[in-house]
């Protein structure tokens, strides 16, 4: 996976959002990347940093609070972080990089029907003729498997199921074949037989569009069943990432290991779920060393300093001082 | 000790809940599970009186919830108590965490000061939170310990059966076990039965000793959950486990699209609901709606039409 050249490349990426209170470091010294046909699962809890590790891709930050502080951001190469907000907006934004965001109702327009909201981008963005830009739309409808498209263009989303809106928010999203797919909790509003349909759905736009795609998402199934890749994230920072069957297999952080045994499983029937104890800490004065250290069965006085990235194998690295012990 | 007899719930032309029966056993934990529309909210509502039936009876200890007297009524809502999705939503912001968790007791008693606070101090013991916490709002506490303050209140008039509905979804990962060995711990050391309410399976399959499985307002399959997961009997719940992805890079989901899309409540198919969808249905599923028949393993049954045929002399006599 890692021959391929990367189509996204992050590093040393911080991205603050300044509240009354204080500010919040949501993002604090990400590095990753991404390559052309793979899917990075970004995986983590709630204020992890891993939406916004996407949001700051797209520059869609909280207005005048989040701001992109430090790192670099490179699309094919080219540098996001310095780009014009224009350039941004007219180039990037759904053109070069898409996003599928969780709840499709509020990705989709109530008062304009499918139609138009599909065939729109192509149109205004585009440049298609009217005619052109509709058949666009059926064909990029048809190819997320909505049925009889050219009979539904008409509707508005509401005349649609939750898995069908998801699947249009996708169509408008891969529509203008991006290199970049960001993918935030895709199938986490969907019941689970429509999430499964999802799944199959995102993982066939995988083998034929060639774009890559960051999963954001928390859910550890859904993420070993879609991923080459995982990066974990905690606290603002990645503590672990390697190709999916070694993180599945032979977790190297404390904290991703916790988050295995934490998890009911099929078939896991009786046994004690082993919690984790505690929370993770507040991002506005995070602590100096190991953000899982305070949590951590490991913890031992070198966590004090935030540990190295060490590699445990091939394209697994963690950020643990004990990650070469055997424990 | 509970028991749903023909309990049916129309709104208008939806029927939410339809028909159905089961039992909720003491001391055990009753898993209801289904997507979207299939009623299980609805049928918590009914269980805790926010809603009547409209056909159909509720059962507590041999007793018609319909027939109770207001004082026998007010004996079940002591009896009775639950645990919501959102510890956001559920608790009062205005209100100090003492006074969330004396609000039931004092709706019921009239306890003097001191042991009133003693109590809630207990309450706040037994869900591992300090005494300290009493005089703090919620805001001042994560979705975890937010969740614990409910079980607290939930707790605090020694209920027998507390629903708790979808009681670990709104939470993080590493938050969910904490609170589910809480419930798991809480419910020895205070004799309770669970109804819990769920859409995830791998929990259900943790967390109850019995699975009932509801599509569309109906129970299409019923019985011990170690049966219910090892010999699936109803082709929805069997679509229904293969289709949760599990953290596990080589099991492989199947080709889902064959599944098709969740019929609306509003105008539900004919028959068995769920034959447009099932991989296996047969002339007669669009036609009738099958009976509960005996599944592998004691008292576990499933509604469908080619159990029966595979079973015929089988036949479960009405409901579990």
């Amino acid at each position: 996976m890692t021959a391929l050249a990367p189509v996204l490349a992050i590093e040393g990426l911080k991205t603050y959002i300044h509240l009354k209170r204080g500010v919040v470091r949501a993002v604090d010294g990400v590095d990753l990347t991404v390559g052309a046909g793979e899917t990075l699962g970004l995986v983590g809890e709630s204020g992890s940093g891993k939406s916004m590790t996407g949001l700051s891709i797209l520059r869609l930050l909280p207005k005048g609070a989040g701001k992109i502080v430090a790192g670099s951001i490179r699309l094919d190469g080219e540098e996001l972080t310095t780009l014009p907000e224009k350039v941004l907006a007219r180039d990037v934004r759904g053109r070069r990089v898409a996003m599928i965001a969780q709840d499709p109702m509020t990705s989709l327009n109530p008062v304009f029907s499918i139609g138009d909201q599909v065939s729109g981008p192509f149109r205004y963005h585009g440049g298609l003729p009217r005619q052109e830009a509709r058949a666009a739309a059926i064909d990029v409808l048809q190819r997320v498997r909505i049925p009889s498209p050219e009979k539904r263009l008409g509707d508005y989303p509401h005349q649609f199921s939750g898995g069908q809106r998801q699947r249009i928010v996708t169509a408008m999203a891969i529509g203008r074949g991006p290199r970049l797919l960001i993918a935030d909790e895709p199938t986490t509003a969907l019941d689970v037989t429509i999430q499964a349909q999802m799944i199959a759905l995102l993982r066939r736009l995988q083998q034929e569009s060639g774009a890559g795609i960051i999963l954001i998402t928390h859910d550890l199934g859904v993420a070993a069943s879609l991923c080459n890749r995982i990066a974990v994230m905690y606290a603002g920072r990645i503590v672990e990432t390697g190709p999916v069957r070694e993180v599945f297999r032979n977790p190297a952080h404390p904290y991703t290991r916790a988050l295995l045994a934490a998890i009911p499983k099929l078939g896991s029937r009786g046994r004690r779920l082993v919690a984790i104890p505690g929370q993770p800490p507040s991002l506005i004065d995070p602590p100096a060393g190991c953000r899982f250290a305070a949590r951590c069965p490991l913890k031992v006085s070198a966590c004090d300093a935030y540990p190295q990235t060490t590699a445990v194998g091939p394209n697994h690295s963690v950020a643990c001082w004990r990650a070469g012990e055997a424990v | 000790m509970l028991v749903l007899d023909q309990v049916s719930k129309h709104y208008g032309a939806v029927k939410a809940v339809d028909g159905v029966s089961l039992t909720v056993p003491e001391g055990q934990t009753l898993a209801l599970v289904g997507e979207s529309g299939c009623g299980k909210t609805t049928l918590a509502k009914l269980i805790l009186m926010l809603e009547k039936p409209t056909t159909g009876r509720i059962l507590f200890d041999g007793q018609d919830l319909a027939q109770m007297s207001r004082s026998q009524l007010k004996g079940y809502r002591r009896q009775v108590q639950a645990v919501f999705q959102d510890p956001y939503a559920s608790l009062n912001p205005r209100l100090r965490v003492a006074s969330i968790v004396a609000e039931p007791i004092l709706a019921h008693e009239r306890p003097d000061r001191a042991s009133l606070k003693k109590r809630v101090e207990e309450l706040l013991d037994h869900v591992g939170l300090p005494a300290s916490a009493a005089s703090l709002f919620p805001h001042e506490f994560s979705g975890g310990q937010r969740q614990r303050i409910a079980i607290a209140r939930a707790l605090a008039l020694r209920p027998r059966l507390m629903v708790l509905d979808e009681p670990v979804s709104a939470l993080d990962v590493s938050i969910r076990a904490q609170v589910l060995n809480l419930l798991a711990d809480i419910q020895q050391e205070f004799s309770l039965t669970y109804l819990v309410i769920a859409h995830d399976l791998a929990l259900v399959e943790h967390f109850s000793t019995q699975t009932a499985v509801a599509y569309l307002g109906r129970i299409v399959e019923h019985g011990a959950t170690e049966d219910v997961f090892g010999a699936p009997s109803h082709p929805y719940t069997r679509a229904l486990l293969e289709a949760v992805p599990q953290p596990d890079p080589d099991h492989v989901l199947p080709d889902a699209a064959l599944l098709g899309e969740i019929a609306s409540a509003l105008d539900p198919p004919s028959g068995c609901h769920f034959h447009p969808r099932c991989p296996v249905a047969v002339p007669i599923c669009p036609r009738e709606r099958p009976a509960e028949v005996n599944a592998p393993g004691a008292g576990h049954t499933a509604a469908c039409h080619l159990l029966a045929a595979a079973r015929p002399l089988e036949h479960a006599a009405s409901s579990p």
